[in-house]
């Protein structure tokens, strides 16, 4: 192919590959058809019986979304879903909340990631999801506009961080450490915001914002718990980690609802307060137990040259593990720690199931318990799974983003 | 601790009393000691033990059980702990139910992931990210309604030939009951005969071992597994109609607005199990992608190169490497479905989780039930446990 005389003097002769790919369009999507979708009889059978079934669905998903579906119950029940019961007089304090935390957003993925072209169609998406819903109907002018200042936020936010230099200088540490400083501040900010100084009462927390509200506190929390609990669990004191070992397959032995019925009927003895706070520490203990394991595992993977070689430049125990051993260990133990966040989001849902606390899925329930939407059931609990899936989705993917930029998994 | 393991002690004479580790360990310890007791001693005597005991366990139990299957225990009569049996029962059923149907949906979505037809690769990533990412409760909450309003009511059945009913109360099939055989043997010969059939599986295994003994000295084909399974078949078949068949199909028939008789999958059960397996299913998916992946390319090439199918690819060659290195994974998935079918609760299904509440609600008592429900989870996780290291340890002996 090389060797070919080139009938045309201009054009310069490329090696096959490029080549190939200097071809039409047309030519190259037939080629790749035949290679993805047509490369046997048999796979030729499987595509055109997996379009059969995808257009089945396709259409039974239109025609419910578009023409069965009454989502009136939805829009009907905006606040209720979004807020319940919390004061509508106090609703700049649920937008500052979401406008910081899309701040904090983007300046996460402008500091350690970068948008790509499926972030921007998602956040287009996501936002023209939100938008509809608050839109629909009734004056929410006002709302849509602070969504809208929200995702402003967001892009400006990553804007300004993604121009920062990317070496190793001192501003980049600077940058970098004050965006940590933020994300760790960033839960007692928002929890400071939606209740102190004439906000809410705690058991005034519902709908989504409860959702938003627990599963930050269980996450953090239960981290907090856990890099202790681990390395407890390492430890070669017997009564440490004997208690820790205990502790660890104690609360994993039940599941979460279990434990809930535990803040429900027993820790009100024990520690008292709000159900709502009951329900908070239960959460964080529960995960704490999950990552905790997680941690175990990525300091047994780390290399035992790694402390010896700190304990020989001289550092002591404790300089070792705060400067050596934890930021591997915590490092390489992000991505199952993004799975346990995913899970502890989509199991903030449980405390509607035994505690009479209403989050999302609750208060969907409220929704439809009113007469005129009790037909619209699936409706509701469609919607509900759709806001739990956008939100796992997000975290998914800025997990794998952020794990992308720091090279987690790669050798 | 255990990261700095290696490192001698330093000579005690000329290290100060307190710079001993020995000295060290003992001081942490008791001071570690002594806080987890201060603890525990607040936890036990803010809690309220004055009528700690297990007693109430025993007292008639008063309120009914649904969703009772080959049992039909009233709570009139029976105590309350066996009204809990009875709920263990109910959990246990769904549980086995999903782990099989999720095993099977996973590898099979975990296969297709991988598919090299584009379409099949999309049809399974998408099913797993939806299920992923979607909480368990929904899912439970969102096919038990679906299957409320979407199946016809009970009024207008959908009816197929009189013997499997669809509504929503649920789908009614038959099914086969203990009964008196061709010469009058009694009901309990099939109790004889399943003692039968295991003796009989016993047999077929030493014929497949023995067969395939003689594949390997000779290299000629033995067809052990087609052995086994018509040593099997034959056996069974030919028991049975020796202990006079003592089993007859029992037929479903609606009366008013129930079904007696067969057997009926409730929408209560049918939602927790469907739930339980799309949910888990996604995961163990993932799972069987990552053990694939995890196989070197090498692998595939080879069974290329010695021209195996594509089909014989994965069956003999992928798919055994892969399913061998995942077997702890999906080990946990497992425990998961055990703990997550305490979900019941939200669709009313009566396993333990909800028997165990509902005897809450009638007697207190709340640590006490706390302790048996968390022992009866521990006790199911660790029976699972068990039988997956036993498996694991077997497929892990054999290189292949």
């Amino acid at each position: 192919m090389v060797d070919m005389p080139a009938q045309n003097p201009q054009r310069i002769v490329l090696p096959p590959h490029r080549e190939r790919a200097r071809r039409p369009r047309i030519v190259r999507f037939r080629e790749w058809a035949r290679r993805n979708l047509f490369n046997s009889r048999a796979g030729t059978a499987l595509t055109i019986i997996t379009a059969a079934i995808l257009a089945l669905i396709v259409y039974g998903v239109v025609y419910f979304v578009f023409v069965d579906a009454n989502w009136r119950v939805i829009t009907e029940n905006r606040w209720l879903l979004f807020a319940g019961g919390y004061p509508m007089d106090q609703e700049w304090r649920l937008w500052f909340s979401v406008m910081f935390v899309f701040l904090l957003i983007g300046l996460t993925y402008g500091t350690w990631a970068s948008l790509g072209r499926r972030d921007h169609l998602f956040i287009v998406l996501a936002s023209g999801f939100a938008i509809l819903l608050l839109a629909h109907g009734g004056a929410a002018i006002w709302s849509t506009i602070w969504y809208l200042i929200a995702v402003g936020l967001l892009y400006a936010g990553y804007a300004i961080m993604i121009r920062m230099p990317r070496d190793a200088s001192r501003g980049r540490t600077l940058q970098q450490r004050s965006v940590a400083g933020l994300l760790v501040a960033a839960l007692p900010i928002v929890l400071i915001v939606l209740l102190a100084f004439g906000g809410a009462r705690p058991r005034e927390l519902e709908g989504f914002v409860l959702n938003l509200v627990l599963a930050p506190v269980g996450i953090a929390g239960g981290l907090i718990i856990a890099i202790p609990l681990a390395l407890g669990r390492a430890s070669r004191m017997r009564a440490i980690s004997w208690t820790c070992t205990t502790y660890i397959e104690v609360v994993r032995g039940a599941p979460l609802l279990g434990w809930l019925f535990v803040a429900l009927f027993i820790l009100d003895d024990v520690i008292g307060g709000e159900l709502i706070v009951r329900a908070m520490v239960v959460l964080a203990v529960f995960t704490a137990a999950y990552m905790a394991e997680y941690i175990r595992g990525a300091l047994q993977a780390l290399p035992h040259g790694q402390s010896e070689a700190a304990h020989a430049v001289g550092l002591n125990q404790f300089q070792s593990m705060q400067l050596i051993v934890m930021p591997q260990a915590l490092r390489i133990s992000i991505p199952p720690m993004v799975g346990q966040a995913i899970s502890i989001w989509k199991d903030t849902t449980l405390v509607t199931v035994i505690l009479p606390l209403r989050e999302l899925k609750g208060n969907a329930d409220s929704a439809i318990a009113q007469f005129e939407f009790t037909p619209d059931r699936i409706e509701a609990y469609v919607f509900v799974a759709v806001v739990f899936w956008v939100v796992a989705f997000i975290m998914s993917r800025i997990s794998q983003r952020v794990e992308g930029s720091l090279g987690i998994g790669e050798r | 601790m255990a990261i700095a393991a290696g490192n001698a002690p330093p000579p005690s004479s000329d290290v100060p009393l307190l710079y001993r580790r020995g000295v060290r360990r003992l001081l942490t310890q008791g001071i570690y000691v002594a806080l987890t007791a201060v603890v525990i001693g607040y936890v036990y005597t803010s809690l309220d033990l004055r009528e700690f005991g297990f007693g109430f366990l025993n007292e008639p139990a008063a309120f009914k059980v649904g969703n009772q299957w080959l049992t039909d225990v009233d709570g009139v009569t029976n105590s309350r702990i066996t009204m809990y049996l009875v709920g263990v029962w109910s959990s246990l059923r769904a549980v086995l139910v999903a782990i099989a149907l999720s095993t099977v949906i996973g590898v099979l979505i975990g296969v297709a992931r991988l598919s090299s037809n584009w379409l099949v690769a999309q049809m399974a990533m998408l099913y797993v990210e939806i299920f992923r990412n979607t909480p368990l409760l929904v899912q439970v909450v969102l096919v038990y309604t679906i299957l409320l309003i979407g199946a016809p009511l009970i009024e207008n059945v959908v009816n197929v030939g009189d013997f499997f009913f669809i509504s929503n109360r649920g789908m009614a099939m038959p099914w086969p009951v203990p009964d008196s055989g061709f010469w009058g043997t009694p009901d309990w010969f099939v109790g004889v005969w399943v003692a039968a059939l295991i003796a009989i599986g016993v047999v077929a295994q030493r014929v497949r071992a023995d067969r395939q003994g003689r594949e390997r000295e000779t290299g000629q084909p033995h067809y052990p597994n087609r052995w086994a399974l018509g040593v099997f078949a034959v056996g069974a078949v030919v028991s049975f109609f020796a202990l006079g068949a003592p089993v007859s199909i029992d037929e479903p028939v609606i009366v008013g607005t129930h079904y007696i008789e067969g057997m009926v999958m409730e929408p209560e059960f049918t939602a927790l199990v469907a739930g339980l397996t799309l949910y888990t299913s996604a995961f163990i998916a993932e799972i069987v992608r990552g053990g694939i992946q995890a196989l070197p390319r090498g692998q595939t090439e080879a069974a290329n190169a010695v021209g195996l199918s594509a089909y014989q690819r994965l069956t003999l060659v992928i798919l055994p490497q892969a399913l061998r290195q995942i077997i702890p994974s999906v080990t946990n998935q497992y425990l998961n479905i055990n703990k997550n079918s305490s979900l019941a609760y939200a669709v009313l299904y009566d396993d333990l989780f909800r028997v165990a509440n509902i005897v809450q609600n009638k007697a207190g008592h709340a640590l006490e039930m706390f302790f048996v429900i968390i022992v009866t989870y521990m006790l199911i996780s660790f029976a699972i446990s068990v039988v997956m290291n036993f498996f694991n340890a077997r497929v892990t002996a054999q290189r292949i």
